[in-house]
């Protein structure tokens, strides 16, 4: 489930004859996309491989000579299935120590092998708290795989044993089932819900408010992974009531210095703000934006991105939600993310720019004196594609809802020319959302009688000679839009005298044959 | 149809006579194969007939028909029958790949646009198989049949460069990219391992080329939306055969055309494409190929040759740097002295150079080279990029280059000097040189408006082309003369003025040059200089600096038209017009002689209208001819009408259609201009101007509504008095008009002459026939726009008959009627209505209404006069009309009264 930025409608109400519509826009779930996943996303399932609790090191020599002494998979079917303990540990080690394997842990292999009834029934081996272990670390690595295999760990029966093990006396055995429960929970929406329905939250919470006093650092992470990934997945969303238990523990923990565990946290926010306006609701109104607004800024780059992902989330919202962002200070932050080095973060942050600007004109004034128009067209001019992209975004949205003085202002700064620039970008969508925002340039330079000056900068920077090419673009919306903006603001020129002859036919019949 | 032998020789015969040149043969054949089309196997007697019948010309002709008939039936179309039954289409479908692939070219081409067609309805769902079967084609190793494949795939594939991200398309491209691209990458691994086994074999490469042109194109398509997983992970793979192919060089593959593009510039030029695609959208994951790239193709740059068929690849490979060139992260790639002067000695100017090409243009298609040079369609020409390329490079390094190119436009000049007649394309190649450098900001209008500030732009023209200019032979080195004339035409605003009077006369000498590039150029040059604007807006060339050559212009101007090849040249019409507009009386001496001239040219060119620029500044100069006489002599109108009525007479009656529209337009300023009665010449054309005919003509609308308003505001009375029986014809024209959404407004423009101008009892028999169809318009189909024309007649109507006449006339059609009007109408949507003299009529109309019509202070009529007073008050200040000093100052005594119980009632308090 790959996330993208999608357009997503707000009509809002202009005092334009012209109904025009800014636009907010969520992510949206989409089935298809092209590109690799994301590395900068959170990773959904783990694998437990190369240490454990216990500290036991699978450097490849010794993997070779456990390799050497151990049993092979019909001996392991075997011994699992006997009656023997001994051998129940010794096949279960096994079998665990093949699917730490680095490379190619033989997932199906053991799954064919039908041994999972088994290692689930393992779990409540109170008796046995080795033999619960390596059954735990085994089921966590199987359910770290595909659907399918971890549909076979679910449909095993092991999820209210992992849930029974959160409590158990014995640490490593709690941590490795919060890493198993994890993974069951990121694989989707439906095992999501049914670890809640598990009561999986409470035993969850508890081990957060005592872990900070008796456990390590990776404890927690672990514990912060899984409520991220309870978190995690729309359609349909965790039901609020949990989310509702969550929210306090995740203020906690992100009053936590540790980044692993603000990078989780953070994504498990940016989680629940992706959705609907009443979900951005539960969550802002715990107060947390002016903590998430702070982490923005924080020299991780892991704890950036989701604290502005979850950000960029509530000003999709609704405008006194998005108020609420700028209140908490995303404004003064933004301007700095708009010049990060790395690009995915300028195009996040474009994209949270541009839903501020789809907003009244009064958070607009706002993006305006927090200095945000400067380092806007410098994005435009010379950043990445996908965040000049979004640039672009920021700009028609702006321009649709900003009062003519502001856009003004936005002219002032220079946006024109990266704009006109970008109208030989190889991407139809933004060469019509351009053309767009010209047209809304245009309506200001009409209120103001300064149109011709407007023509003036456009043909001076080399946006009208663009613009004509674009009348033979294969995209009709594209081509027509061009056609639009050529035949009402420089079809003029062409017509010569025509006050003299002021009847349509002149100008239309005639003249636009030769455009 | 069965698939009989009988049936297919039956359709062969048919086929047969569809090629026949004698129409009574061709056309029944034509038509027998239309009506029988709908048949189930028809399209498969098609197949059977264009793969097996004997006769080669029987199956191309089975096959163009075949592809027609997909073409248009192929198609679903919502709510109309399916054309084709499904067994035919599943046939079809199942054959066709296999059909097109073993098929010679001819037919090949037919069914690989057939399968497009299809292709673009149903596939992917409704032709699963399709990708499969062509991927399994590349293992055939036969390349003719993998080359129908791949041109069948970009078909397909092409529109993924324009269409819009969709869900639906990217799982089409996704599934094509699950199902394709690891064969094509296969494919183009093994083609180019091919090529070099076959590196001695020119008909092998050949084809392989092919191959590898289409593979580079449909990678292209491919990577077009969104950079695909598959292609990140071997972006590697592509990049470095991509490299390795770019700087490949076969003598085998070498063409002897000069002119057509040969295998490898086409596919070295696709893959420049593909490199700026990458360079432009996936800047991050490229970034490790971008500088062997921009080696590569610079390397490709200076070696590529001087001819034509290049072009395209050096334009693409100069765009190309020049883009990447503009990217402050790879700014370093070209900061080197070296690398510098190496790109400007190397690669730029060597294209800014005057090819034979260009000379050819400009002697034997001067009106493409015009275009091309003055209008800036060059985009693809090696120049143009070359330019862009110095303009990139000037975005960081602005000093040296300009350093670099100073030494060379020097030692180019030096050579002119040294033998001008042997070395003027030096001094061509040095003049396009300082323009470019110099030119960074232009537009039409204004020409040059940013330079660059190490160039001595006044400097160079004193010392270069003016000298060229002053010659006394306006025919020597054409090219050069056209430089300096473009070169005043672009650097106007730079050129201090005294330099420009200087030039003027230069100009209007040129425009007796033979060439027709250079007396072009000197005609747009003087028409760019009369509209240029000094202070006050104002010209900033006058009509007294310009008196001394008045004459000469006009002479010149016209003597221009003469030559041949430039007799319906719109920019010396252009200059015609525009000198006019600047001389003004100054033309009064000429105007005899200018019209005759203006009106021949109008007669030849109303044979045959062709240059739709040219007729219009024709017209306008007519135009400018009638206002400025007139304006001086209004008498003069009748020596016009005398002058132009026989060729309009001739232009009507020969219907010339382009012409109509300016011929009427012409008699409405003609008419407009007469003071008194309208004269009888135009009576007589009256009634021929209510013909139905006339007004189907869209184009013909908006003259002939303003040529009927001119007769109503002058002949009003005898019209009345003299062609009353011509009325119902007007009214007719109008109930026309605003039947239409689209010419609505015309129809009360028309409507509301009518009501200014006609005596009230010549159009009281038809005033209730006229409310009524207006209601029924308003009934059938309610537009903001009918609606605000339709408040301005019923108010101007109000103004003229008096608030009493309009209420009755509304509540003769219906009881309560005019309550209703105002209610739903007057008061919810008078605001709408702009114009100033719309908002003016609206104003007045409404006060009349408050304060005449005593109906509205004692019946069910004044509690709307209280909220139409509310929203007039509204309205008025929106009308920025000042409400109490006009109301007190136009209204008698008893309406003051009226209108203060409305305040009273509105508690509204006039201040």
């Amino acid at each position: 489930m790959i996330q993208w930025l999608e357009v997503k409608v707000r009509q809002i109400q202009t005092g334009n004859s012209v109904n025009l519509t800014a636009m907010r826009r969520q992510r949206m779930e989409v089935n298809v996309e092209l590109r690799k996943a994301k590395k900068d996303e959170q990773i959904l399932k783990r694998r437990n491989i190369s240490f454990s609790s216990m500290g036991e090191s699978l450097s490849p020599e010794q993997e070779k000579k456990n390799a050497v002494s151990t049993l092979s998979l019909e001996e392991i079917v075997q011994a699992v299935n006997g009656n023997n303990p001994e051998l129940h540990l010794k096949a279960t080690q096994t079998a665990r120590r093949m699917l730490s394997r680095q490379r190619n842990p033989p997932l199906n292999q053991i799954i064919e092998a039908g041994i999972i009834p088994k290692l689930v029934e393992f779990l409540s081996r109170n008796d046995n708290v080795t033999l619960q272990f390596e059954a735990a670390w085994a089921l966590t690595n199987i359910a770290s795989g595909t659907s399918d295999q971890t549909r076979a760990v679910v449909e095993a029966g092991a999820v209210p044993a992992f849930v029974a093990l959160l409590s158990s006396p014995h640490m490593h055995i709690s941590e490795q089932s919060v890493w198993a429960l994890g993974n069951i929970a990121g694989d989707g929406p439906m095992y999501r819900d049914s670890l809640i329905h598990n009561n999986v939250i409470p035993p969850l919470l508890a081990l957060v408010s005592t872990s900070s006093l008796v456990f390590q650092v990776g404890f927690l992470r672990n514990i912060t992974w899984t409520l991220s990934n309870l978190c995690r997945n729309k359609n349909p969303y965790p039901p609020l009531e949990a989310v509702r238990q969550i929210l306090p523990v995740l203020i906690r923990l992100l009053k936590h210095e540790d980044k692993d565990i603000l990078s989780d946290t953070c994504w498990a926010v940016s989680y629940l703000t992706d959705g609907s306006n009443d979900r951005i609701h539960v969550v802002v109104e715990t107060g947390i934006l002016p903590r998430l607004v702070e982490l923005m800024a924080s020299p991780e780059l892991s704890v950036v991105t989701p604290a502005l992902r979850a950000i960029g989330n509530v000003v999709t919202g609704t405008d006194e939600q998005t108020q609420m962002a700028i209140d908490a200070g995303v404004l003064t932050v933004l301007p700095q993310l708009l010049q990060h080095p790395k690009p995915t973060i300028q195009k996040e942050a474009a994209w949270t720019l541009s839903n501020i600007a789809a907003g009244p004109c009064h958070q607009i004034q706002q993006l305006i004196t927090c200095g945000l128009l400067l380092p806007l067209v410098e994005l435009l001019d010379k950043g990445e594609f996908k965040a000049q992209k979004e640039a672009v975004w920021a700009v028609a949205n702006f321009t649709t809802g900003g009062t003519v003085q502001q856009v003004v202002e936005l002219v002032q700064y220079g946006v024109l020319k990266p704009l006109l620039n970008l109208l030989s970008a190889r991407d139809g969508k933004t060469i019509l959302v351009i053309l767009d925002t010209i047209s809304n340039l245009f309506l200001a330079a009409e209120k103001l009688e300064e149109t011709e000056k407007l023509c003036f900068l456009v043909e001076e920077l080399g946006g009208l000679e663009k613009i004509e090419a674009l009348q033979t673009h294969n995209n009709t919306m594209v081509y027509q839009a061009a056609l639009g903006l050529i035949e009402r603001y420089f079809a003029s020129e062409v017509c010569g005298l025509s006050q003299l002859l002021p009847s349509g036919s002149m100008g239309r019949t005639v003249i636009t044959c030769d455009l | 149809m069965e698939l009989s032998d009988a049936n297919l020789q039956t359709l062969t015969e048919y086929l047969k006579k569809t090629l026949d040149p004698d129409p009574s043969i061709r056309r029944p054949a034509e038509k027998f194969l239309e009506s029988v089309e709908g048949n189930q196997n028809y399209p498969l007697l098609l197949l059977t007939l264009l793969e097996k019948s004997q006769d080669n010309v029987i199956k191309v002709c089975a096959s163009v028909t075949f592809k027609n008939y997909i073409k248009r039936n192929w198609r679903i179309i919502e709510d109309e029958p399916n054309k084709i039954c499904e067994t035919d289409r599943i046939a079809i479908k199942g054959n066709i790949v296999h059909l097109m692939l073993s098929s010679p070219e001819q037919i090949q081409k037919q069914l690989s646009d057939a399968i497009s067609i299809i292709g673009r309805e149903d596939f992917p769902q409704k032709w699963p198989d399709l990708l499969t079967e062509m991927v399994n084609r590349f293992q055939s190793g036969d390349f003719h049949v993998i080359n129908g494949v791949l041109r069948t795939a970009h078909s397909l594939f092409k529109r993924y460069r324009h269409e819009f991200k969709s869900n639906e398309l990217w799982t089409e491209i996704k599934l094509v990219l699950d199902a394709f691209a690891q064969p094509l990458t296969n494919l183009f691994k093994a083609t180019i391992e091919l090529c070099s086994t076959h590196a001695n074999d020119a008909s092998a490469l050949k084809v392989l080329f092919s191959s590898l042109i289409q593979i580079a194109k449909l990678f292209y398509s491919l990577n077009f939306q969104d950079l695909p997983e598959f292609f990140e992970d071997h972006m590697e793979t592509w990049m470095t055969n991509f490299h390795s192919l770019l700087t490949l060089d076969n003598k085998l593959l070498q063409t002897d055309d000069e002119e057509e593009a040969g295998l490898l510039e086409l596919l070295k030029s696709q893959i420049c494409d593909n490199a700026a695609l990458y360079a432009q959208k996936y800047d991050e994951e490229f970034q490790p190929y971008l500088p062997r790239f921009v080696t590569a193709i610079w390397n490709l740059l200076v070696t590529t040759g001087q001819e034509v068929k290049y072009d395209l690849l050096v334009s693409n490979a100069i765009q190309f740097l020049a883009s990447v060139c503009e990217r402050p992260h790879y700014k370093h790639l070209f900061e080197d002295q070296n690398t510098l002067t190496s790109i400007c000695e190397k690669v730029i100017v060597p294209n800014m150079e005057f090819r034979a090409a260009d000379e050819e243009a400009f002697e034997d298609n001067s009106e493409e080279y015009i275009r091309r040079d003055l209008e800036g369609s060059d985009i693809d020409t090696r120049r143009r990029a070359a330019c862009d390329l110095v303009r990139g490079l000037c975005k960081f390094f602005e000093g040296p280059v300009t350093g670099i190119f100073s030494g060379y436009v020097n030692s180019m000049l030096q050579e002119y000097a040294k033998n001008p007649s042997v070395n003027w394309k030096h001094k061509d190649a040095a003049i396009y040189l300082v323009t470019s450098l110099a030119s960074k900001a232009q537009t039409q209008k204004h020409g040059i408006t940013q330079a660059n500030e190490f160039v001595n732009l006044t400097e160079f023209f004193v010392n270069h082309i003016q000298p060229d200019l002053k010659s006394a032979n306006v025919n020597e080195f054409p090219v050069l003369k056209a430089d300096g004339i473009k070169y005043i035409m672009i650097f106007r605003n730079q050129v201090p003025k005294e330099q420009l009077l200087v030039s003027i006369p230069l100009l209007i000498n040129h425009l007796q040059a033979e060439s027709i590039v250079v007396h072009t150029y000197a005609a747009h040059a003087l028409e760019r200089l009369f509209t240029m604007r000094g202070t006050n807006n104002a010209t900033l060339i006058t009509a007294p600096e310009m008196a001394p050559f008045v004459e000469v212009l006009l002479t010149n101007l016209f003597k221009a038209l003469t030559f041949p090849g430039s007799s319906e040249n719109e920019y010396i019409m252009k200059a015609v017009m525009r000198s006019f507009s600047l001389l003004q009386e100054a033309i009064i001496p000429y105007i005899p002689s200018l019209i005759a001239q203006l009106t021949q040219k109008l007669l030849a060119v109303s044979k045959n209208p062709s240059k739709p620029h040219f007729n219009h500044y024709m017209f306008e100069s007519i135009c400018l001819s009638i206002r400025i006489t007139c304006k001086a002599n209004p008498a003069a109108v009748g020596s016009f009408e005398e002058a132009l009525f026989m060729v309009f007479t001739e232009i009507l009656q020969n219907d010339v259609q382009e012409f109509i529209p300016y011929v009427f337009q012409v008699m409405s300023l003609l008419l407009e201009i007469h003071k008194n009665d309208i004269p009888s010449s135009y009576m007589a054309l009256f009634p021929h101007l209510l013909q139905p005919v006339l007004w189907e003509r869209t184009g013909n609308i908006p003259p002939l509504v303003r040529l009927l308003q001119a007769y109503l505001e002058k002949g009003a009375n005898t019209i009345a008095s003299a062609a009353a029986d011509k009325i119902p014809g007007l009214l007719g024209v109008f109930q026309k008009l605003i039947a239409s959404k689209a010419n609505d407004h015309q129809g009360f423009y028309l409507l509301n002459s009518i009501i200014e101008h006609m005596p009230p009892e010549s159009v009281d028999q038809y005033r209730k026939q006229i409310f009524i169809l207006l209601f029924q318009r308003l009934q059938n189909s309610k537009t903001t726009k009918f609606i605000k024309s339709f408040l301005v007649f019923i108010n101007l109507y109000c103004v003229k008959y008096g608030a009493l006449a309009l209420q009755e006339i509304f509540d003769s059609i219906q009881p309560k009627m005019f309550g209703m009007v105002l209610e739903k109408i007057i008061i919810p949507e008078i605001q709408k209505v702009s114009g100033q003299v719309e908002k003016k009529i609206c104003a007045v109309g409404i006060t009349k209404i408050l304060t005449e019509c005593p109906p509205m202070m004692d019946t069910e009529y004044t509690k709307l006069g209280i909220w139409l007073m509310h929203t007039h008050i509204n309205a008025s200040v929106l009308f920025m009309f000042k409400v109490p000093s006009m109301l007190s100052t136009s209204l008698n005594a008893e309406a003051l009264q009226y209108l203060q119980g409305y305040l009273q009632a509105a508690s509204v308090t006039l201040l």
